[in-house]
């Protein structure tokens, strides 16, 4: 058994004749926090979105311990991994608590559809994420805020020890994007779950992984702690942004001050303080 | 929308209380069926005609007229509010129904062509053709929706209707050049409960049983499909496989349906609306207060039409597709689509 | 703009194939009468039963296609035009039923004992007229804000076409027999058994619609702009919409009182006239109406010829190839779906 809960091995997958990941291998360990950033359209959401298998891949392969995913059951890999995709949706006049038990689809059987073990499940995946007062509210009548974490609530429920989400606070605000990243961290840190991240914002990104993953391209540009990923010549090389990188004073993370895009630096130079 | 609008009675009745009130009304209309109507009949001439029937003019009206439509009116309706329940959650559109997208024209053109093109009478084969029918239509239907790049909900149902009233054309058609009654004509537009015999709703209960223990057994996976297709692929519904389950439940409810009493309108996009109401969007409920919502429905529309235009009688299927009209008219006004 | 150049080729190119379906329309049925024949006739020089045959049966069934067709396509371009929809028209947006509607209400309730109408026959056109101007005010009164939406206007239409559809249904069991038949060919859409008497109370229908419609026609293009620009250049859209859609509806009405639901023409006679002539407002309306006339006279020949003796009605010829051209465009543009 090796540390590695995910291994991605020479992954090459494309939409029609356009390569998205080109022979991307990325280990990814079990029981820490990673992060897959990049810019847009480095392939960051498509590649998880691959390890759900939620795409074929046109060669290389995904293993979970050993075994490689496409040899898994469509249930037993959702008992193995939760998604949360970027956008997901359901019935406005659906209600939190039918939402959440949707997570404990992979788990009933046509013999057994419902079992005290998934009642519990839902019950501490609300309480959790703090949503179990509106458990018989109608999703339509929620704040973006309470959805997002209603949401997590129903991955939660599906109680997979690995728990993917696609950039879980890009529509929340402030206050939201720490809950909800807080709360991510805590399931980490108080469960074990290996968690993989698709977070956009670097600094977030910074704060919350173990390990950091920086993708363009299609590959995997370079992989690490932030400590050891984030500094000034990585992060041109990657987004095309001219930075200063600080240590956050109060987190102690590296933190990442865009100062502008590289090509405009070369025409108007800026001086470095 | 407002929070109000959104709120479902849940507190209150429990679930069993709500199913008992259904069966009750649905007994109810039953009864209703079988005493009211041109004539009138006590629950005392009822009782006599099945307990001892004697020949007279009452006894042969309730059981050889009334019942047979007292048994296929709910059955139909039964039929259709599940396909309903299915195919909205499948399309994830409010506003599909057997009717919308096209798949109750299909089934009628497909037993016209079967009976008067080919000459097929056994119920079994009409029963089989309006089946195909249906699943040919609802494949035509989705193709064209996902092979035009994934078309919007409310396209699909243009689609739908399109589709519907090109096989009511060739409906015509082929009624007229075979210089079918107006009945006919009207009975495979519209549908009815009229004069259609017992041995129908005997023949048809296996497929419609058939189509429900379907439905019933892909009602966590329908569950999941609520939510978007990533979503319900990551909590590891077989997608393709559950898609594939439902159009033939769909085509087989549908299509007995329609075999059994012509294509009666909007059924199956009113009765899942109200199901929903009552009992929440989990599918196992849903289904079954589909089944005896649209069983209620179908029954009670069928006795309207006894007397809507006293004496004579009026299409069942034209009531249902007033009242269709009218609540897709208020859905589309709510943005419910 | 190219294309509205070549209009004035192609709209006498137009002409001529209309005239000619035109007396194909009166040679052909059950006995062929020669081309040569019919002009004799025509000009009062024919043999006695080819005249009663032209003159008659054939003639007037030619003229009123041309008629229904030609109004129904042009209240199709007006829609079209002014809700900058190209998928709207009469039928979709209900104008069509609530016009059958309004005949069959009248046949039902002015006929007395012994079906005989108590009420001239001239006023089956009112009745439909005020049955369309009805179903087209509701979409637009129940879509409210909805209407800018292509899609969702058609989905209103289409309700309100179903429910009038099925009160017609249950009207036309109320009348005796032969007059439900004669109902049920009218909503069919059917040509055949019209008289004199009748097309020329279409004609005297049409005469002050069309000119109407001309009038308003050089308002059309300020219409397509949004409601302030239209505004700034001296034009009350909202005003001019609403009159826009009374004239639609009373053109589809005059169209189709007597020749009944002919589906379909109301959407691809505008369509095909705008691919074939380009966005001009006049050349629009003179493609739409000849196009319009055309397939109607068409239909008609196909059913006449290809299902005789069996008179299987026009309109659903016109539904048949007009149901693929409309699921065409549905699938085609992919916008304002709202």
């Amino acid at each position: 058994m090796t540390d590695n809960r995910i291994t991605v091995d020479a992954l090459t997958l494309g939409y029609g004749k356009q390569t998205v990941l080109n022979a991307l291998s990325l280990p990814i360990a079990r029981g820490k926090v990673t992060v897959l950033a990049g810019p847009n359209g480095c392939g960051k959401s498509t590649l998880l979105r691959a390890i759900r298998r939620l795409h074929r891949p046109a060669s290389g392969r995904i293993l979970l311990e050993e075994i490689d995913i496409a040899k898994l059951g469509h249930k037993d890999m959702a008992r193995q991994i939760g998604l949360l995709t970027q956008s997901p949706s359901a019935p406005e006049d659906m209600t939190v608590e039918e939402l959440v038990r949707l997570g404990r689809y992979p788990h009933q059987t046509l013999l057994q559809p419902w079992s005290a073990e998934d009642g519990r499940a839902i019950d501490k995946a609300m309480a959790g994420t703090g949503v179990a007062h509106l458990r018989e509210r109608a999703l339509g009548s929620l704040s973006g805020g309470q959805l997002q974490r209603v949401w997590i609530a129903m991955v939660l429920a599906q109680e997979s020890d690995i728990i993917c989400l696609d950039e879980p606070v890009n529509h929340l605000d402030m206050a939201h994007q720490i809950d909800c990243l807080n709360l991510v961290s805590q399931l980490n840190a108080e469960f074990g779950r290996t968690v993989v991240l698709v977070l956009h914002d670097l600094n977030l990104a910074a704060r919350h992984a173990d390990r950091l993953v920086f993708i363009k391209d299609g590959r995997v540009e370079a992989a690490g702690t932030p400590e050891t990923l984030m500094h000034e010549d990585m992060i041109r090389n990657v987004f095309g942004v001219h930075s200063k990188v600080i240590t956050d004073p109060v987190h102690g993370r590296p933190m990442c001050i865009p100062i502008g895009t590289a090509p405009w630096r070369k025409m108007v130079p800026v001086s470095d303080t | 929308m407002s929070t109000l609008s959104l709120a479902r009675t849940d507190e209150g009745l429990s679930k069993a209380a709500r199913y008992a009130i259904l069966t009750g009304v649905l007994a109810l209309a039953m009864a209703m069926s079988l005493m009211l109507g041109y004539r009138q009949y006590t629950p005392l001439d009822v009782w006599n005609a099945f307990t001892a029937f004697d020949g007279s003019e009452t006894a042969v009206v309730i059981v050889n007229l009334r019942l047979p439509r007292a048994i296929i009116a709910p059955l139909t309706g039964a039929s259709l509010g599940i396909a309903g329940v299915v195919i909205q959650t499948l399309a994830r559109n409010r506003i599909a129904s057997p009717d919308t997208l096209g798949l109750n024209a299909g089934a009628s053109l497909t037993v016209v062509v079967a009976s008067f093109v080919f000459g097929i009478s056994s119920l079994a084969g009409l029963s089989s053709a309006a089946a195909l029918g249906a699943l040919l239509t609802s494949l035509i239907v989705f193709g064209i929706a996902t092979s035009a790049g994934g078309l919007s909900p409310l396209r699909i149902v243009l689609v739908g209707v399109t589709i519907a009233g090109l096989g009511h054309a060739i409906v015509e058609v082929i009624l007229t050049s075979n210089e079918a009654e107006l009945e006919q004509l009207l009975f495979w537009l519209s549908g009815s409960f009229m004069d259609r015999p017992i041995s129908l709703a005997l023949n048809g209960l296996p497929f419609v049983l058939t189509g429900a223990a379907i439905a019933v057994a892909l009602a966590r996976a329908l569950d999941a499909l609520h939510a978007d297709d990533s979503t319900a692929a990551s909590l590891g519904v077989p997608i393709v496989l559950v898609r594939g389950a439902s159009f033939v439940a769909i085509s087989i409810l549908t299509g007995t349906a329609v075999a059994m009493a012509g294509p009666v309108s909007f059924v199956g996009l009113v009765v899942p609306h109200a199901a929903r109401k009552i009992v929440g969007l989990r599918h196992t409920h849903q289904i079954a207060a589909a089944a005896l919502v649209g069983a209620i429905y179908t029954t009670l529309a069928d006795v309207l039409a006894r007397f809507v235009i006293y004496p004579t009688e009026a299409p069942v299927g034209a009531l249902t597709a007033v009242g269709g009209g009218v609540v897709l008219l208020a859905l589309l006004r709510r943005r419910a689509a | 703009m190219t294309r509205a150049r070549t209009a004035p080729v192609l709209i006498p190119a137009l002409l001529a194939a209309a005239t000619l379906l035109a007396l194909a329309g009166v040679a052909f049925g059950s006995t062929w009468i020669p081309i040569e024949n019919v002009a004799m006739v025509l000009v009062g020089l024919g043999d006695a039963t080819q005249s009663l045959i032209v003159l008659q049966l054939r003639l007037p069934r030619v003229v009123i296609a041309i008629l229904a067709g030609g109004a129904v396509a042009l209240a199709g371009y007006l829609l079209q035009r002014v809700t900058r929809n190209e998928l709207a028209s009469p039928s979709v947006l209900g104008v069509v039923d609530g016009a059958a509607l309004g005949v069959v209400i009248f046949l039902a309730a002015f006929s007395n004992e012994s079906n005989a109408l108590i009420l001239p026959i001239a006023f089956q056109p009112l009745a439909a007229a005020i049955g369309a101007l009805a179903a087209i005010a509701l979409v637009f009164v129940l879509a409210g804000q909805q209407a800018a939406s292509a899609i969702r206007l058609l989905l209103f239409g289409i309700a309100v076409a179903a429910v009038a559809k099925a009160l017609t249904t249950v009207l036309m069991l109320i009348g005796p027999i032969y007059r439900t038949n004669q109902a049920a060919r009218w909503i069919a859409g059917a040509v055949n058994e019209i008289s004199w008497s009748e097309i020329v109370i279409v004609a005297a229908a049409l005469v002050p619609l069309v000119i109407l419609t001309v009038a308003a026609a050089r308002k059309l293009p300020p219409a397509d702009l949004d409601e302030i620009s239209a505004r700034s250049v001296g034009l009350d859209l909202p005003v001019f919409r609403i009159l826009i859609f009374i004239l639609a509806a009373l053109l589809t009405a005059a169209g189709v009182a007597f020749a009944g639901g002919i589906g379909f023409v109301g959407l691809m006679a505008p369509h095909l006239a705008r691919l074939a002539l380009g966005r001009g407002v006049y050349t629009g309306l003179i493609g739409s109406f000849v196009l319009g006339a055309m397939m109607l006279v068409g239909a008609d020949l196909i059913v006449r010829v290809a299902f005789a003796p069996v008179e299987v009605p026009a309109g659903t010829v016109t539904a048949i190839i007009g149901a693929p051209y409309f699921l065409f465009l549905l699938m085609r543009k992919q916008r304002n779906d709202g």
